[in-house]
């Protein structure tokens, strides 16, 4: 125990600069020292008390941003139509609302975080008891990554706002600034539940690899055994002759198959599906394993050791098998907890995501047309802005939905390599092992979602994108149509204005009702 | 949940004679469930009928009794009711028929000019709007009323069947299996107040004198749509009683858990010194009975999720045309709020008030619905979950886990408004979408229709 615990690294090691940025920042309330010290996530009064003055400065400097930028809305209200300015208004402060969730919930969560990755300690020494080591170190550098995106993500879309779109020579331009922050103080928010999410799924694959090596040594164990019996491959050519014609073309199939997908998926493990060529390949055609991997001869004096497979002894792997199924069901336990650890801050992202989207899209429309559009969406009116904010905001959310899928994609999947398992073994014993294993696999779920609302995965990715659509064409038509209304009651309106005024001239003058008549008959087919 | 939310009872007289001796109830009784060990099983036997089935829930049962929605059933025993006496089984049809025949005399009303009065509107589209919401309305009652007469007898058999399961329950774990079902009054007394308050709001409405005509219409639209609502709640009670159930044998189930088990190893020394005087040897014969105990689990699963199926199967008309006529009623009360809200002339306070009524009303039902559906559904399905966390040495008991666990793979267990589709808080969700969806089509069209009436009128004048 003393061992393991020494052995493996917290996960929160490698979060030390996101959570000094997210301390700063106010999106943490936990205790610094202790993080830097220990590792530790605790809760913290001062932290709290410092997290909720940023929240207010904050929604303070936010709405006065609101305010000055806001001078040129009120003009627009009237010329506007009634929806676009409530939906604009709506607009604004989804950001804010997005913000104020996001830190609200991690205030509330401040103690159950630290208990969260505790259990993901626990079960990284529970893997290492099963002789599989997780390396933390890419995680590290996925959060440098992620942390260098969203600064050059978040720098980018404010300097180009700022220097083409902003009047900088006022002072009162520099709240600009604060603009950027809802949407920062978010993807910070987010990088924390996207990481630990990825944790979790590199410890579901961490779990299929190490059942895969079993079926790895597994098979070159029985090599092994095959190579010391000094067994002539021609012994296969003793079964039926019936049985061999009849699968000949399945044996080449599988055959050739088998060295990619054994190679495969002995390195990545990402060959799926594949249970099945290599099993009836070991079993019927050992001859056909023969020959595709023979490409490692095994050494026989070194593999006297090493080749000593563990599925052989079904009473030792069972111990390991049913280790393997209950860390399993605690990272499923552990995914759900984080699901709902940050439930709402997920929805209040989609939210934002599929409006904001919506909203830049249907705004650079609007530019395009010369219509004014609400001030703090002013990055619409330039197409490679709103480029980098589309990509940027999509980015965030299709990031979580995409690893939200993978991550329950990588806890189904430990079914399959079960199964690889007892097909390898082909071992009665097994087989109820693995049968009895799999039916309470089948049973782990962990499916992200948001609220119970809907599911995060690419159906719902699929659907908003389809909703995004829809909405688009139902605002751009109805301004289209709105625009030919207006357009057509000015040339009413003018029509009218030069008719009168040419109609008190004939009052003095006859000579003009030669023109009204022209004016009229020229004029009015146009309406 | 807690994890350790363990007891050991000691066995009451009557569990004593039982062939189980001993068991153990998932539920500590100070937290969860207040009052299950107060009123226990020992003076019970004695008096047979002061301890009327379904207390947590009389009130409602009392409204839906007395306007004929239900059957004023009799008390056999216990756990046992009968069917309606035959005075009170023409009472209930007494009801239904005068019921019915103020619908009829309602529609009639509603096609004469006779009420007229009680549509006035701004504009031709708000009176067709609430043409069509009254319509809905009658029609959503009367299908309440014509499948709540056709279900009698099935859900008397649902009533049975529970209480059945209580019993079983109480003779095995002498746990008295109930809830504090406080939201039921609460709802009760809001229905009952935005309706009252709606109809106010409407008289103060109407110009002029009000005929006797109208203050019919007006009381049996308020009664219809009250009792629509009240049906809703208490179907919602109805789930919220399976819910119970079902957590009950997941509590218990879940003391098997590989996580209970392992901390019971862990923490068995300690809990026996601080509590050395309850049966000490409890603890370690837990796994064996596991048998016993799984046995009664899935026998009670299995029937709780007939029970479910019954409920749905009773509920599901009435639940599709609830849902329609709510969403509809949300849908032009947005609508009409956003109208008021945004127009250019005067904000009638009145309308304000009436569709925020009518929002706060339908809103909720609608969550307590879809709550109470995911709730009992997640519940449901979760006991396969637990199931799976079970890990047996011996080959006899992980046979018993895959038996279940096979049963209930391909058993979905689901709340559906007439296999339309499923109801739980997606339902919720797609719902507000569709509104939103309509509304902003509704208002781009009326904007268009403005835009296209505003501007000729300075050229008139």
């Amino acid at each position: 125990m003393a061992q393991a615990e020494d052995a493996v690294q917290p996960l929160l090691q490698q979060f030390q600069q996101l959570f000094f940025i997210s301390k700063i920042a106010g999106i943490l309330p936990q205790d610094l020292e202790k993080f830097r010290s220990r590792n530790l996530l605790e809760k913290s009064r001062n932290g709290m008390i410092y997290m909720l003055s940023t929240l207010i400065l904050y929604v303070v400097l936010y709405n006065i941003l609101i305010y000055s930028f806001g001078e040129e809305d009120r003009s627009l209200k009237a010329s506007q139509s009634t929806l676009t300015f409530v939906i604009g208004l709506f607009l604004t402060y989804i950001g804010l609302i997005m913000m104020v969730s996001d830190q609200l919930t991690a205030l509330r969560n401040q103690g159950r975080i630290g208990e969260l990755y505790e259990r993901i300690r626990l079960v990284d020494e529970r893997l290492y008891k099963e002789g599989c080591v997780m390396d933390n170190s890419t995680i590290g550098r996925r959060i440098r990554i992620m942390l260098i995106m969203t600064v050059i993500f978040e720098l980018s879309i404010l300097v180009s706002t700022y220097v083409k779109l902003v009047d900088y020579s006022q002072w009162m331009s520099l709240l600009w600034i604060v603009s950027a922050i809802p949407t920062f103080i978010n993807t910070l928010d987010k990088i924390w539940f996207a990481v630990s999410l990825y944790a979790l799924k590199e410890r579901f694959e961490a779990i299929n690899a190490t059942l895969e090596e079993l079926v790895d040594t597994h098979e070159k164990h029985k090599l092994w055994l095959r190579g010391n019996q000094e067994v002539p491959p021609p012994l296969d050519s003793s079964q039926p002759p019936q049985y061999d014609s009849n699968l000949e073309y399945l044996y080449k199939e599988l055959g050739g198959m088998d060295i990619g997908s054994i190679g495969k998926s002995s390195v990545s493990g990402s060959g799926k599906n594949k249970v099945a060529p290599v099993a009836h390949s070991m079993n019927s055609f050992g001859e056909a394993i023969d020959a595709a991997s023979r490409k490692p001869p095994p050494p026989p004096l070194a593999t006297n050791m090493v080749h000593e497979s563990e599925l052989g002894n079904a009473a030792k792997v069972e111990e390991k098998l049913n280790n393997l199924c209950q860390v399993h069901d605690e990272i499923c336990e552990i995914g759900k907890a984080l699901n709902e650890l940050w439930s709402y801050p997920i929805l209040s992202l989609m939210a934002y995501g599929f409006l904001i989207f919506t909203a830049q899209l249907y705004f650079l429309y609007c530019a395009t047309q010369y219509q004014s559009i609400p001030s703090l969406f002013r990055s619409a009116k330039n197409p490679f802005i709103t480029v980098i904010v589309l990509s940027y905001t999509s980015g965030k959310c299709v990031y979580l939905i995409y690893l939200s899928w993978k991550t329950s994609q990588a806890s189904k999947r430990t079914g399959i390599s079960l199964h690889k398992c007892g097909v390898v073994a082909d071992d009665n014993l097994l087989y109820e092992i693995v049968n009895h294993l799999s039916l309470k696999l089948l049973n782990h779920s962990v499916d992200f979602s948001a609220c119970g609302f809907f599911t995060l995965d690419m159906e719902t990715l699929y659907g908003v994108s389809g909703g995004i659509t829809s909405y688009l064409i139902i605002l751009i038509q109805f301004n289209l149509a709105a625009q030919q209304a207006k357009e057509a009651i000015q040339t009413f309106n003018s029509l009218n204005d030069t008719a009168g005024l040419v109609g008190a001239a004939t009052d003095m003058d006859n000579i003009s009702s030669t023109l009204r008549d022209f004016v009229t008959t020229t004029m009015t087919p146009a309406v | 949940m807690s994890p350790n939310t363990w007891v050991i009872e000691m066995p009451t007289q009557k569990t004593r004679s039982h062939p189980y001796p001993r068991r153990i109830s998932p539920y500590r009784p100070p937290v969860l469930n207040r009052d299950a060990f107060s009123r226990d099983a020992p003076p019970m036997p004695a008096r047979n009928h002061d301890h009327p089935v379904f207390e947590d829930i009389r009130t409602i049962l009392s409204v839906l009794k007395a306007s004929g929605l239900m059957p004023i059933y009799e008390q056999v025993s216990d756990y046992e009711v009968g069917p309606p006496t035959k005075t009170n089984e023409f009472y209930s049809f007494f009801v239904r028929g005068v019921v019915h025949a103020l619908t009829i005399f309602n529609v009639y009303s509603l096609f004469t000019p006779i009420s007229a009065q009680l549509f006035f509107s701004y504009r031709e589209t708000d009176n067709v709007n609430q043409w069509i919401e009254l319509l809905l309305c009658i029609l959503t009652y009367t299908l309440t009323v014509f499948v709540c007469a056709h279900n009698t007898t099935s859900m008397l058999r649902i009533m049975n069947e529970i209480l059945q399961l209580d019993e079983e329950v109480r003779r095995q774990f002498g746990a008295n299996l109930s809830q504090n079902f406080g939201f039921l009054v609460k709802f009760l007394v809001g229905i009952t107040a935005c309706q009252a308050y709606i109809i106010v709001l409407k008289i103060y409405a109407v110009q002029g004198e009000i005929t006797p005509t109208s203050y019919i219409l007006l009381a049996f639209y308020g009664i219809q749509n009250g009792l629509t609502a009240t049906y809703i709640v208490f179907a919602s009670a109805l789930l919220r009683i399976v819910y119970i159930r079902f957590h009950f044998i997941n509590q218990l189930l879940n003391g098997y858990t590989y996580g209970q088990q392992h901390r019971r190893k862990e923490g068995g020394a300690r809990a026996r010194r601080q509590r050395g005087d309850v049966n000490p040897n409890v603890n370690p014969a837990l796994m064996e009975h596991f048998p016993e105990d799984s046995l009664f689990i899935y026998r009670m699963h299995n029937k709780l999720l007939r029970i479910y199926k019954g409920i749905n199967d009773c509920c599901n008309l009435i639940l599709v045309s609830f849902l329609g006529y709510s969403f509809y009623t949300v849908t032009t009360n947005c609508y009409n709020l956003f109208v008021q809200i945004t127009g250019k002339g005067m904000v009638s306070p009145n309308i304000l008030q009436w569709c925020f009524a009518w929002l706060c009303l339908h809103v909720s039902l609608l969550a307590l619905l879809s709550r109470s559906c995911g709730l009992t559904t997640t519940e449901a399905n979760a006991t396969s979950q637990i199931l799976a966390r079970v890990y047996a040495k011996s080959k006899e008991y992980q046979n018993i886990i895959d038996k279940f666990l096979t049963k209930s793979i391909k058993q979905e267990v689901q709340f559906t408004a007439y296999g339309f589709f499923a109801i739980d808080n997606s339902t919720l969700f797609k719902i507000f979408s569709a509104v939103t969806t309509y509304l902003v089509i509704l208002i781009q069209f009326k904007q268009l229709e403005d835009s296209k009436v505003e501007d000729p009128v300075p050229e008139q004048t």
